[in-house]
């Protein structure tokens, strides 16, 4: 069975891991072990114990707290019930001018901020950008991934959540 | 049984579908008994099949005269159960493995075993999306393979023809607003017997095409692949025995299916994944288009995913937009390809690829919208427009569950639109022509979770992309390139950034009427995305071009022309380079034609970021510089990464600096941002009094005519009752 050591996971993760090393990784048999090595090596990263259970973006992840399963930035930052969207607990910037999507935009042609804006998806704490959506006024907010939590750790992992 | 090989193949048909429904195995297969009894042998003969496909398309490239076939491989080859399943399949634009395979089942459900029959030798073509393909020009021919006089099997080749003779030249038609104007149709027509294709189709086809010599020798090169695999496949039964085929041919679709449901869960996380993406279609003021329906429209294509505990993935279109009088809409089977060939990309790259992985996998397409169209009439030419960026999307939601998972070395934020640019008229040799040009199979990629995305080399069709030659493309169009760049910041921003995109810039040569036209040109919105705080990247570039330019005088003065549109969005090069008559066009370019002289730009896409713009590498920002993939100017203001210049002028990060004005970056996006709960509550009143441009206000109320779901959600959303709200739109 493939498997890697836990610091080939944390370069990997990184972005760290020589091409050549990542390119084999891309075309091995996936390991089995991934998971829980890649749990720890983002544990290891955060500066917080409460237990990562699931990630769900870059900087944010599912964690079992003393508050209960919330969504947690890497900074500490809590956005809650991880149930609930946590875009609707964030600090948000929407660029719906053409001057705020030049910033983004400097040399090329960019949307008409009547049919779409972007809108950023900040953590109130640190400042970090976890998500950017892309879409046309008045369209609600997307809700982007509702893990079957229970499922996953039950019949997946084979270690049901307690 | 119904399903013996000597039963009427309809009956077979049934009941390997009755029996997959029964069981919710293939064909009822819920033991590998080949598999178990010898692994080795069961391998070795898929690899074999695989061989058999991967050779009869090269052998069949070089029959073909297409540069698009030739040099940038527009095609795919399999081989196919009785049933039309598909059992093993060549590289190249595998999104037609599965379209052939409802063409077959097409053929079979509408009786042709009686008439017009179906025998050894004989070839049967079809380019009809209803039927079972994406567009008017992927023609795809299928043969039927016959052992001892008992049908075991077919043999199947697709190739993008780049002239199909439909109203504007070319085959992603974008002036075609219904069926009638796309081109010459073939539908499930028996084309050939006894090996040949008949005289009177191939004068069919000269007749109807501005250039048949690609699509008749296509169909030559898609024969003789079909036979080599026949033949092939013969041998291979000489030495196994026909029942042992008819059952392995079987256990290799199972098996495929199996491993699909055992890859999901191996990679992903079960749940529900939502996203989505638009496309702006603007024709408001351009030649040609009849007034069916709105001229301007904007499309939100929502995809929600569920991977289920046993590893099935679902993908649901509700809330999407309808059909309309445009080539933008797709069928079913177009709609199925693109959930295919996205597959053998992201999940199918161990073990058995074929049929199996489609039937682990569910497509909800609502009825009447443009994924699954109530009117057969409709036009598909253009169906990439649309498709391309759904897929994107679906990329999008397979990656963050690969995230989720820890394979981040999978994550890819996903395929852009690449638009074509097509052209016919007078060649240089003064003779007629029209022709796709397909150096668009080349776009720059979406961002990875732990790299930035291909430049220049992605497209979502064809895994193996490729622009081809400049050398060739000169040789079979009257425009010479004087510039073919990469365009700086055209990947999506972010920690890692989207690949960029390359753009052309060409000179109209030795003709006096060469028609130029374009499609998959999405205008005023993004149609691709970011991922986990990477940003879309650039919208569509307008097309820009001189006619009656100076270049000739310029070029004999020894004076510097330019070979880019330059970086300014607002004055180009071309203004200050050439003179003449200067022409700035929003969407597909459909106007006068060209002649020797103009001067002529056309950009491709480049793909949306992966992660906070704020982490990204400042050295490997100072190559990206020195190699003109970002401007210095935009990894400042955009990146937050300041650069000096060395002793020889190249770039050099500043680390000290760039935290700095990170940290300051930082700080002031915290002073500017607001609550959501805020910026929601004045939304609101915004949605209340449906406050938006009158497309946007069309798009929610054409949504909501077809959705309930959309409607609920959005009424929950906002607190308001959206149909009220849009009622004056949905008239």
């Amino acid at each position: 069975m493939t498997s890697y050591s836990k610091e080939v996971i944390a370069d990997l993760v990184a972005g760290k891991l020589p091409w050549p090393q990542t390119r084999r990784i891309m075309s091995a048999y996936k390991d089995d072990d991934r998971f829980f090595k890649y749990i720890q090596v983002l544990q290891d990263r955060v500066g917080w114990n409460d237990p990562i259970l699931l990630p769900v973006s870059e900087h944010l992840f599912i964690c079992d707290s003393p508050e209960g399963r919330v969504t947690k930035c890497e900074c500490g930052h809590s956005f809650g019930d991880y149930r609930k969207n946590w875009k609707l607990s964030a600090s948000i910037i929407v660029r719906d001018t053409e001057e705020a999507l030049r910033e983004i935009y400097p040399t090329s042609d960019i949307p008409d901020p009547q049919w779409m804006e972007i809108r950023e998806f900040i953590c109130p704490q640190c400042g970090t950008l976890h998500e950017v959506e892309a879409a046309a006024p008045g369209y609600p907010i997307v809700h982007d991934f509702e893990p079957d939590l229970e499922g996953f750790y039950r019949e997946w992992l084979g270690r049901p959540l307690e | 049984m119904l399903n013996k090989p000597t039963a009427p193949i309809r009956e077979r048909l049934i009941e390997s579908e009755r029996l997959m429904e029964q069981t919710g195995c293939y064909n009822g297969i819920t033991e590998l008994s080949l598999r178990n009894d010898d692994p080795l042998r069961f391998e070795t003969l898929h690899t074999k099949l695989r061989a058999y496909c991967v050779s009869a398309r090269e052998m069949a490239r070089r029959i073909s005269a297409s540069p698009g076939v030739r040099e940038v491989g527009e095609m795919v080859v399999a081989i196919y159960t009785p049933e039309g399943d598909a059992i093993a399949l060549s590289n190249g634009i595998m999104v037609h493995v599965h379209t052939m395979s409802r063409f077959i089942k097409w053929m079979i459900r509408n009786g042709y075993e009686e008439n017009p029959g179906i025998r050894d030798g004989d070839i049967f073509a079809n380019n009809d999306a209803f039927i079972g393909t994406v567009q008017v020009p992927d023609v795809m021919d299928v043969m039927p393979i016959f052992y001892d006089g008992i049908l075991v099997g077919w043999a199947g080749a697709v190739c993008h023809e780049l002239e199909a003779g439909g109203i504007t030249p070319g085959g992603d038609v974008a002036l075609a607003q219904e069926r009638f104007t796309e081109g010459l149709f073939v539908c499930a027509e028996k084309v050939g017997e006894n090996d040949e294709l008949r005289r009177d189709y191939v004068i069919r086809c000269e007749r109807n095409l501005r250039m048949p010599i690609y699509w008749v020798l296509d169909e030559k090169a898609k024969v003789a692949s079909c036979i080599d695999m026949r033949e092939s496949v013969k041998s291979l039964i000489d030495e196994i025995g026909v029942d042992y085929w008819l059952k392995v041919s079987k256990e290799f679709i199972e098996e495929g299916r199996r491993a699909q449901l055992a890859r999901t869960r191996q990679l992903t996380v079960p749940g529900k994944y939502r996203g989505h993406t638009f496309y702006g279609h603007v024709t408001e003021g351009k030649p040609g288009y009849q007034p069916l329906g709105d001229p301007n429209w904007l499309y939100n294509i929502p995809i929600e995913m569920e991977v289920g505990l046993d590893g099935k993935i679902t993908m649901d279109f509700e809330g999407t937009q309808p059909w309309g009088y445009h080539s933008m809409n797709c069928t079913p089977a177009g709609m199925d390809g693109g959930m295919f060939v996205t597959l053998t990309q992201h999940m199918n790259f161990e073990g058995l690829v074929n049929d199996g992985a489609w039937m682990a996998t569910e497509l909800k397409l609502p009825h009447g919208t443009w994924t699954n169209p109530d009117n057969e009439l409709v036009a598909t030419a253009t169906s990439w427009a649309l498709l391309l960026p759904a897929y994107g999307v679906f990329q999008r939601l397979l990656s963050r569950s690969f995230v989720a998972r820890g394979f981040v070395e999978e994550a890819f934020v996903g395929q852009v639109n690449s638009p074509m640019i097509e052209m016919g008229g007078v060649s240089q040799y003064g003779t007629p022509f029209g022709m796709a040009h397909f150096e668009c199979a080349a776009a720059g990629s979406g961002a990875l979770a732990i790299k930035d995305g291909l430049d220049t080399a992605y497209v979502g069709w064809n895994p193996e992309s490729d622009m081809g030659n400049i050398e060739i493309w000169e040789q079979n169009m009257p425009m010479l390139y004087i510039g073919r760049s990469i365009v700086p910041n055209s990947g999506g921003a972010g920690k890692y950034r989207g690949g960029c995109s390359f753009e052309s810039t060409w000179l109209i040569n030795k003709t006096d009427h060469l028609r130029l036209v374009t499609s998959e040109h999405s205008s005023r919105v993004f149609d691709n995305a970011g991922m986990c705080g990477g940003y879309p990247a650039p919208t569509c570039q307008k097309h820009r071009a001189v006619r009656n330019s100076n270049v000739f005088e310029l070029a004999g003065q020894g004076r510097p022309l330019a070979h880019t549109p330059g970086q300014n969005p607002y004055h180009s090069d071309f203004e200050m380079r050439f003179e003449g008559e200067f022409e700035l066009v929003e969407g597909p370019y459909i106007t006068a034609p060209h002649k020797s002289g103009d001067i002529f730009s056309h950009s491709y896409n480049g793909g949306g970021g992966y992660g906070d713009v704020l982490e990204r590498d400042a050295e490997k920002t100072a190559w990206d510089v020195e190699n003109g993939f970002l401007t210095k100017e935009a990894a400042e203001a955009v990146f937050g990464i300041v650069l000096h210049e060395d002793a020889d002028g190249m770039p050099l990060p500043d680390f000290d600096a760039t935290a700095r004005l990170r940290k300051r970056k930082r700080a002031e996006r915290l002073e500017k941002a607001v609550p959501v709960s805020q910026w929601l509550e004045k939304e609101r009143e915004r949605v209340k009094h449906a406050d938006f441009a009158p497309e946007v206000r069309k798009m929610y109320a054409s949504a909501m005519k077809l959705s309930q779901r959309f409607t609920r959600e959005f009424d929950e959303f906002w607190q308001v009752d959206g149909k009220a709200v849009f009622a004056k739109d949905a008239k």
